[in-house]
């Protein structure tokens, strides 16, 4: 199946699959209202929206489906819902307001927005039916939809990045190759630090190429593993290549053989086929959002562990590199996702630079890449708070992709 | 990712979508799950079941959880495995803390029912599961999860220091204590004890994760067998091969005495009580090799039947003043049970409700077990009287080393409606 046929299919199947959901939804009473016209006290149409799980089911509850034009007071009480803390009221993918931590056994809590004529949705992320319609009639004015445009220009903009990221990259590893012919331990060592973060900024976007005549599982013609591959992870069929194998020769054996040479030259090729594969690479919203994800869990996993760079340490060279790049991904969406959700655009802000205050304490000018080495003493000190404050921005990340996704 | 090949490097490409990218023959099977899930949307969660599973005869063990008098885990008869693990408070405000404990609350309630904290597999393909899912289909087994409040919640930091339980405070150095920073402290707990061990293990994982940015995880022991018992229960035995809690707290009148506290001035503690958690390592290796008399002498108990050295069943009444020919205690006064038994302590008694653990094996190959050693109380100076006395003089100090502890205040059960500990934030 070609590339086209399949993503025909993949979204017919998704399409049949949202029909299912909405019926199915409708048959479980995922979510309801009562379809009458809000009431009108103290100047407001009065509209409650109760959260409650039922048999298993968490669902989001309207007393009215639709209210007259003027100010609207929603009044959200949690009952009993664990999936549900957050309730939003949206017109064309903006969040006019919204109600967080709603936790049951908390007292009910308001947000009174005035409103025009039109339709609106009420979101309740973590329902069953997370959506359901509010209508408001009467008066009725246009809402411009500038969501999607934000987000447009935002994908562009961040397919430039990773475009530049890696041609830089060419040019870093071709000093890496120059200082390694040279047999200049010291230079090739500086040069290798200074190379790594390029990699580190865009590996969530580049990491699944596989090279022209090789099968999927094959990884002789696998480009990430080629490049990144660590020694814990090695395919025995296809050996050592790449950053980490150039990386055991300047650091363990600090020694330059011909083998390094050809692991670098080879090194360099490599590069630049992933130049020329990231240029053909378009983006969608949600791919911004999984990818910045995706580079947090790979700090997680790998780098606040200390097994990726086990012979340099230069773990906080990429675990700074990483959180880079999933900044970058984040600021090409923020135009967008701060029309979407203020307040999450906020908090994530907030979290970039809690983490990034945490980095800057390592940060050493003389040092390999410009941060301190990553010992085992560091890791074991203060390990525990790095990655404390790197789950609390990782889980806020995952939340995005399902925001933008939808714009 | 890496599930099928690309053309790299065509001019004619129109652009490689991302997203197309991801997909591929993987986004097929990501949509299949997708019915799945919309299948199971459907029937709703309905009360999962463990037929044919390993546990399945305590599927369907529900304790209820609002309006009890106490919190769970407590009076209630020990199940056979537990998860407790203690937390730092990293919020910057009260609201925090509260919206935490109002979320635990509600998640503990459903969770005990034996069903999921929300879909784990949630409708769209970037929705992100609000509950993990391994406990799915298990049953309640009996879950039953107890939140304990640190001295540290009620430091300067949330303005709750005139709400402090009065005699909440950090326990101190006693006796022959090894107490290692990393398995000490926390400014809230949770244990979890349930039927199956993954069921504990569930609760705890996702209540971690509904605290991340509000509290960091601090230590933690997984208990895989019980060591004490309620009524109806047999004594089950520790590590080392003894019965354990043979004369522990069991009626109401000893609990009402010595565990619930009332007539407090933070009147918010009534019902509640004090939780002493000690992580206590056991020479495994060495204890292995002591001869079997010895053994006897050191707990002042039978091996087999768990009698004392005075009497012939386990529930014998040990007999502290009785000598041997010689003239000696034929209870050593130096043995376990001596140096901890009512008689001995001024009436003293507090509820033990500990678990065995394991966690591998040490830097140098040794097995790395103990006690988890849980026990609840109204004062927690009873259990300061009496393991200053075990820490000592107990003989079994030179086959165990107490390596970790905190003390929590444990509120009384939530009301419907409400939440755990809700009175702080009146």
């Amino acid at each position: 199946m070609n590339r086209s046929a399949l993503a025909r299919s993949s979204a017919l199947l998704a399409a049949a699959v949202a029909l299912a959901l909405t019926v199915s939804a409708c048959a479980t009473g995922g979510s309801s209202t009562s379809g009458s016209v809000a009431s009108v006290a103290h100047g407001a149409s009065q509209v409650s929206i109760t959260l409650a799980n039922k048999g298993g089911s968490d669902v989001c509850t309207l007393s009215s489906a639709t209210a007259k034009a003027g100010p609207v007071t929603f009044t959200v009480k949690n009952e009993s819902s664990t999936a549900i803390s957050e309730v939003e009221l949206l017109s064309a993918e903006r969040i006019l307001g919204e109600k967080e931590n709603l936790a049951p056994g908390l007292g009910a809590v308001s947000f009174t927005v005035t409103l025009t004529g039109g339709k609106y949705q009420v979101f309740c992320p973590g329902a069953e039916k997370q959506l359901t319609s509010f209508t408001v009639t009467g008066k009725t004015a246009t809402v411009a939809n500038s969501v999607t445009g934000a987000l447009a220009s935002g994908i562009k903009g961040y397919a430039a990045y990773v475009t530049q990221e890696v041609t830089n990259m060419i040019s870093a590893t071709n000093s890496l190759k120059t200082a390694v012919d040279a047999g200049d331990i010291a230079g090739a060592q500086k040069a290798y630090a200074l190379a790594r973060p390029y990699y580190e900024r865009v590996e969530s976007d580049v990491d699944g190429f596989i090279l022209p005549g090789f099968g999927a599982t094959d990884n002789a013609g696998n480009l990430d593993y080629l490049i990144d591959m660590r020694a814990s992870n090695l395919d025995p069929a296809v050996g050592w290549h790449g950053f980490h194998a150039v990386e055991r020769d300047l650091f363990e054996a600090k020694t330059i053989t011909t083998s390094t040479k050809q692991l670098t030259a080879e090194l360099a090729t490599n590069v630049q086929r992933l130049d020329a594969l990231t240029k053909s690479l378009t983006y969608k919203p949600e791919d911004l959002a999984n990818g910045a994800s995706d580079l947090l869990e790979e700090v997680q996993s790998n780098k606040i562990t200390g097994e990726e760079e086990a012979y340099s340490h230069v773990d906080l060279v990429d675990f700074a590199a990483n959180v880079e790049g999933a900044q970058q991904a984040f600021a090409y969406l923020e135009p967008g996702l701060t029309k979407i959700d203020p307040s999450l655009t906020k908090e994530i802000v907030t979290q970039f630079g809690a983490v990034n205050t945490l980095l800057d304490k390592y940060k050493d000018p003389t040092a390999l890449g410009g941060y301190v080495s990553y010992t085992s003493a560091i890791r074991a000190s203060d390990g525990p708070g790095l990655s404390a404050s790197v789950e609390a921005l990782h889980e806020s990340l995952a939340t995005i992709a399902a925001k933008v996704a939808t714009a | 990712m890496a599930d099928e090949t690309i053309a790299g490097g065509d001019e004619e490409s129109p652009g490689l979508s991302r997203r197309g990218f991801f997909l591929g023959a993987g986004g097929l099977a990501a949509s299949g799950l997708i019915v799945g899930g919309a299948a199971g949307a459907a029937g709703g969660f309905a009360l999962a079941r463990a037929t044919g599973s390993e546990t399945a005869a305590t599927a369907d063990i529900v304790y209820p959880y609002f309006d009890q008098a106490h919190q769970g885990g407590i009076q209630t008869e020990p199940q056979k495995y537990s998860v407790l693990m203690t937390y730092d408070l990293t919020a910057s405000s009260r609201g925090e803390v509260q919206v935490l404990l109002a979320r635990w609350t509600a998640a503990i309630a459903q969770m005990t029912k034996g069903q999921p904290i929300g879909n784990p597999a949630p409708p769209g393909p970037e929705a992100v599961a609000q509950d993990s899912g391994e406990a799915l289909d298990l049953g309640a087994q009996g879950l039953t999860v107890t939140v304990g409040l640190g001295p540290g919640l009620f430091d300067s930091r949330f303005g709750l220091a005139s709400k402090k339980p009065g005699l909440l405070k950090q326990l101190p150095h006693l006796p022959s204590d090894q107490l290692q920073k990393e398995f000490t402290g926390g400014d809230l707990c949770l244990s979890a004890c349930a039927d199956d061990p993954q069921v504990a293990y569930h609760a705890i994982r996702n209540l971690s994760r509904m605290a991340r940015g509000t509290a960091t995880t601090r230590w933690t022991v997984t208990g895989f067998g019980r060591a004490s018992a309620g009524p109806s229960q047999q004594t089950p035995r520790n590590l080392l091969g003894f019965k354990d809690g043979t004369r522990n707290i069991v009626s109401d009148a000893d609990f009402d005495r010595w565990v619930w506290l009332k007539n407090q001035r933070q009147s918010w503690m009534n019902g509640g009580t004090y939780l002493v958690a000690r992580k206590i390592h056991q020479n495994i290796e060495t204890w292995d090799t002591d001869r079997i008399s010895d053994q006897e002498q050191v707990f002042g108990r039978t091996k087999l039947e768990g009698a004392p050295l005075t009497g012939h069943g386990e529930f014998d009444a040990p007999d502290f003043s009785k000598k041997s020919a010689a003239g000696d205690p034929i209870i050593p006064a130096t043995s376990h049970v001596a140096l901890a038994a009512h008689e001995n302590n001024g009436g003293i008694k507090i509820h033990r409700r500990s678990y065995n653990y394991t966690e591998g094996i040490d830097g140098v190959g040794q097995i790395d077990a103990g006690l988890l050693f849980v026990a609840f109380m109204n004062d927690p100076d009873h259990f300061i009287r009496l393991q200053t006395k075990l820490g000592s003089s107990d003989r079994l100090n030179e086959y165990i080393k107490h390596i970790g502890s905190a003390l929590f205040a444990v509120p009384r059960g939530p009301r419907t409606g409400s939440y755990i500990a809700a009175e702080l934030f009146d």
